[in-house]
This record gives structure tokens, sequence and C-alpha cells, in this order.
């Protein structure tokens, strides 16, 4: 037990900590966005084979249950839309999956349980991260008045228009997923869509939230809608 | 520490050399396999949901 055996132990206690911690920001910083990405793009590849594997010409020929008179509920933890916005970028995609428990936001955005479906009277509210797991909603900031949110569940493209810039609230604020999102502005029932993630970026005292009301929808067969660059 | 263990590394200099790249690499892949996943959600990264999309949510 002499000093240099303790100053020699110290630091090395020191180093590893340091150590650790680096690596830790490595992890958070580039490794999650990795795994996210790959998982996003698993997801994305798991909705195209479904919709090409069972595609809306089914409507005739299919002697089975009635198709889709009333649509199949969204089944937790499995995607069912592809969302864009043009905004965050030409190439922005992302998988939405039903929930918003913490595995479902590391592979994509997460649909409020409970919440609207897509295309419906009431709200379609989704959840992203802002940072880490791919940073999908990082630029959330830049979202305008007009700016187009495009969803499509393999059969119709919706395409949501912004209406106001984005919202800053406290977590326990849930009025504004409501149907008629509180201090959103809508004051009667409509297609309503919202969009929350953290803020600030790093943070997590406050959420940022945007909303949007249904534009226009048109059926796949169409081609891709307008709002869509390429 | 790091001493202890290099004196107890069986073999010469190389050896003891490629046994601890070996032990550093293990050390890594766990930390990020198993022990940064268990950790990472409680950075305030993960809360992007209001209420935590929790069962308030109806």
């Amino acid at each position: 037990m002499t000093v240099r055996w303790i100053v020699r132990t110290l630091s090395e206690i020191c180093v590893t900590a340091g150590t650790l911690i680096v690596l830790l920001v490595v992890y958070t910083l580039f490794w999650t966005g990795v795994r996210a990405d790959d998982a996003m793009d698993g997801e994305l590849g798991t909705l195209r084979e479904q919709w090409s594997a069972a595609p809306a010409a089914g409507h005739h020929d299919t002697p089975g249950p009635a198709p889709s008179a009333r649509p199949r509920p969204y089944e937790a933890g499995r995607p069912f839309a592809v969302m864009y916005i043009p905004r965050l970028g030409t190439d922005w995609s992302k998988p939405v999956i039903e929930g918003t428990a913490t595995d479902v936001l590391k592979r994509g955005l997460g649909h409020y349980a409970g919440t609207a479906r897509l295309g419906v009277v009431g709200n379609f509210a989704v959840a992203g991260h802002r940072r880490t797991y791919g940073d999908p909603f990082k630029d959330f900031p830049r979202l305008r008045p007009g700016d187009a949110v495009v969803l499509t569940d393999g059969t119709t493209w919706f395409t949501y228009r912004i209406d106001r810039r984005p919202y800053t609230t406290l977590p326990s604020d849930i009025g504004v997923i409501d149907p008629v999102p509180r201090a959103s502005g809508y004051n009667g029932p409509g297609r309503y869509l919202t969009l929350t993630t953290c803020e600030p970026e790093w943070g997590h005292s406050h959420r940022l939230i945007t909303w949007a009301h249904l534009d226009s929808t048109q059926p796949l067969a169409q081609g891709r809608p307008s709002a869509l660059p390429g | 520490m790091y001493g202890w263990i290099w004196r107890h590394l069986p073999g010469n200099t190389w050896v003891k050399a490629l046994i601890s790249l070996v032990l550093v690499l293990a050390v890594v892949f766990v930390l990020f396999q198993y022990v940064f996943p268990w950790a990472e959600p409680l950075l305030p990264f993960n809360d992007v949901t209001v209420d935590q999309g929790m069962a308030a949510v109806r």
C-alpha cells in the first residue's frame, strides 16, 4: 500500500471511466443511428414485401373473407405505413409502426395506439426521435405551414398539409393528440395529423408538436402525389 | 489493475499483446451489445411522446 500504488490505481480508474464515457457517446451518437437505419430499412422492406404479396388487386378475385370493407386493425409493433416529409429531405422516408414503446421507436416512427387511423376523421398521431436512433425528426423545427406530410398504406396516398409552426409544450400535455387537438387552432372535427418529438434537441423537458390536416388522397395506382419530388 | 492483468497473461510480449487486444474487443462488444442498450433508455433522448405514450393515451 504505497502512495505509488494508490496513485496508479486511481489513474487507472479515471482512464477506465473516461474510456467508458467516450464509448457510450460513440454508441449513442453513432451506433444507435447505424442500428436504427438498418432496422428502418428492414421495416420498409417488410412493408414492400407485404404490399407486393397482397396487392389491392385481391379485391376482385379473392373468394376468402370479404375484402377490406372494414380495414384490418393495426397490429402493435408492426409497420403499416411509410411517411415522407420532403422538407426533411427528398429521400426522407420512414416506416410508421403501431405503438410508441421504446423498442418501436428504435425501428421507426410510432403511431399512438388509440388515436385515429390514417386518413379518417380524428387525429392520426405519430411520435419520433429527434436525436439518436437515426435522428428521424432532427430538422423538426424547420417544418413550416404548407409543408406536405405524405403517407401511404400500400393502397392509398395521403397528403397532409402542416398548418402552423412547431408548437412547444410540456410532456404531460396529452391534449395535443386529441381528436380535435388542443391549442392547434382547429375548432371542429376533421382529418388531422399530429407529429411529436422531444424538445430541446438533446433534452426531454418539453415536446415539440406540429399539426396538419388531410389535403388530398389518391389511389396508389395513380402514381406519386405531386407533393413528392421525383 | 492493468499491470496485474498483463503480468498474469501467458506467453511472450506478442502473445500478451494479442490476448489483450482480444480482451479489449470482447469488453467493447459486451458493452455495445448488452450494457449500453440497457443504459441508453435511461438517458433523456427517448422521451419523444406526450405522456410517454402510455396508458393515459386513450
